[in-house]
């Protein structure tokens, strides 16, 4: 297990694309948000938008890294026959499996770190509890098992590379433009809204923004009881989806 | 009193594999002696991929038996070093790096493994460019590389596919000196290629063909129940179906095998037909720029078995 979460974390550090796309991106993203939408704001005010900011954005670096890297880590791994390899060798996949997702939560972890100290160096300011701030990084857990079973699930299905990397990074992109992720929820037509609440990786950074910057910020109250359930439902049922069918199909004899 | 047992590192019998209506595998029957080097070698699509990684367990059968020192494959993994096809290592690690992946993966504590992995990168060769990124490493290096992942201790079947395909002929060489000390150390080799000059090296060749394996001998003893004698290589400026049937009319059986440079012909009689050849030649407008009297190598004795070429001509 440590071997695989050596070589993937090695290896998502070594990529400049992935660089880029978990990291460089949403830092930028900071950047623009924090100085181009905040000018008109009291500047009280302004601190806590950015502060909503900083955690869309590193929630968006989790997103990536489990969308967009961990599939194309899976696809570049069977692609140059490494995963064949790996069948004929006496070593547990469960293992392979918990190597790849214990790299991608490291890696994850970094980025969104990285980005929140950006936000921070920025002027984000947050207002929360110390409770508060363990629940968010329940959120935040929560947020990389769902990112990372759609990962699975794209890794397992798009063969080639390429078509991994970009639809994981499209899926990314779109989820997080549609769901309220990179836009107010406040702004999104109502049937948005309700995909907002479902998709677990949107209604856990709604459920975050209310933890550390206040409700008004979220939009809606995302940590009512029956919400919450469907956010650890759903990131659990795509986690658990993507587990399946990467054990059953991308370590499977045909 | 010693005991004389040969035991069969692999056996396989009636092994057959389908993928929908396509059947690859169609009644394998394969023996490989313990330390034994055999080499399956066939065309692209006769089935030897698929043979291979059945053995190496990442595969399964369709129907048939097939075992590992007695054992079934998966029952038998710590035993086999398999290399596929393609280049698995990673190219944005160092070539040290992948090494201790794969000790880590087999277990190694972190002292062992390297202690291990610096014998594996002596012993190919790669000692001073261990720390060098593989993306960095010629394709041989590469290769010499991915064979040392299968040369952990405890390895007793090396399964090797395709692995010199691409390789210059230095690079070739090398990796060739590298299986043949693993062949001194009794490891059990089984060599998967379409280059007859590489499965020369081999103590028994196997000819697979659709499915099957249609010979299986010693390299020589193929050789000579071919009925081989001699063979004609020709160098021509123009390569068309018009010169294939000129060349034809000197060849035993009208079988003329075409080459990246021009044909191979069989012939009993080479004195008398080779200056005929030039004429004939000649006469449709086409030189033949270098003509040699060769040997049979195991690429005409598939030929000759199934009047198809073992690879495929530029």
């Amino acid at each position: 297990m440590t071997a695989t979460l050596g070589k993937t974390i090695k290896e998502f550090l070594r990529q400049k694309t992935i660089l880029f796309w978990t990291i460089a991106w949403p830092i930028l993203w900071v950047l623009i948000g924090s100085f181009s939408f905040t000018g008109s704001v009291p500047e009280e005010v302004a601190a806590y938008v950015k502060g909503s900011i900083t955690i869309s954005m590193s929630v968006f670096a989790l997103m990536t890294a489990g969308i967009a890297n961990l599939p194309g880590n899976i696809a570049q791994d069977r692609e140059r026959g490494l995963l064949s390899k790996l069948m004929s060798m006496p070593i547990n996949p469960w293992r392979d499996f918990a190597g790849r997702i214990l790299a991608l939560l490291a890696f994850s972890s970094l980025a969104a770190i990285l980005v929140a100290l950006v936000g921070y160096i920025c002027g984000a300011r947050f207002s929360y509890t110390l409770a508060g701030l363990w629940q968010s990084i329940g959120f935040l857990l929560l947020i990389s098992f769902a990112s990372a079973g759609i990962g699975m699930l794209i890794g397992t299905f798009i063969k080639h590379v390429h078509g991994a990397i970009m639809s994981g990074v499209g899926i990314a992109v779109v989820t997080a433009a549609i769901s309220g992720v990179m836009a107010p929820y406040s702004s999104l037509p109502s049937l948005l809204q309700q995909f907002a609440t479902v998709y677990p990786i949107s209604s856990g950074n709604s459920s975050i923004t209310y933890l550390l910057v206040g409700k008004d910020y979220a939009g809606y109250d995302p940590l009512s009881t029956s919400q919450t359930t469907l956010t650890i439902i759903a990131s659990l049922l795509f986690f658990v989806a993507g587990l399946l069918a990467y054990s059953r199909f991308c370590w499977r004899k045909d | 009193m010693k005991s004389l047992v040969i035991s069969d590192a692999i056996s396989a019998e009636n092994l057959t594999k389908k993928y929908g209506d396509n059947e690859v595998l169609k009644g394998v029957d394969l023996k490989i002696e313990e330390g034994e080097f055999y080499a399956l070698m066939g065309p692209n699509g006769s089935g030897k991929t698929t043979l291979a990684s059945i053995i190496a367990s990442v595969r399964s059968p369709t129907s048939g038996k097939i075992e590992i020192y007695g054992k079934k494959p998966e029952k038998a993994k710590e035993l086999i070093g398999y290399i596929p096809q393609d280049n698995f290592s990673s190219p944005i690690l160092t070539g040290k790096e992948n090494l201790m992946y794969f000790a880590g993966l087999l277990g190694y504590s972190r002292d062992k493994a390297e202690r291990i992995v610096n014998e594996l990168l002596n012993k190919i060769g790669l000692s001073k460019d261990a720390n060098k990124r593989v993306s960095d490493y010629s394709g041989g290096m590469r290769k010499r590389l991915e064979v040392a992942t299968a040369l952990f201790p405890g390895t007793k079947i090396l399964i090797l596919d395709e692995p010199t395909t691409g390789l210059d002929p230095s690079a070739r060489r090398k990796f060739l000196g590298l299986i043949k000390e693993a062949k001194e150390e009794k490891t059990t080799i089984l060599l998967i290629t379409h280059i007859g000059a590489d499965a020369e090296l081999a103590s028994r060749v196997g000819l697979i063909d659709e499915g099957k394996i249609i010979a299986d001998d010693e390299p020589e003893r193929l050789k000579e129940t071919s009925g081989l004698k001699n063979v004609i290589n020709i160098e021509t400026t123009i390569k068309s179906e018009k010169v294939a049937n000129v060349l034809g009319d000197f060849s035993d059986d009208q079988k003329v095998l075409e080459t990246d440079v021009g044909y191979r012909i069989y012939c009993k009689d080479v004195e008398k037909a080779t200056p005929r050849i030039v004429r004939s030649l000649d006469a449709i407008g086409c030189k033949a720029t270098k003509v040699e009297v060769e040997k049979p190598s195991l690429e005409d004795v598939f030929f000759k078995l199934t009047e198809r070429m073992v690879r495929e001509v530029s």
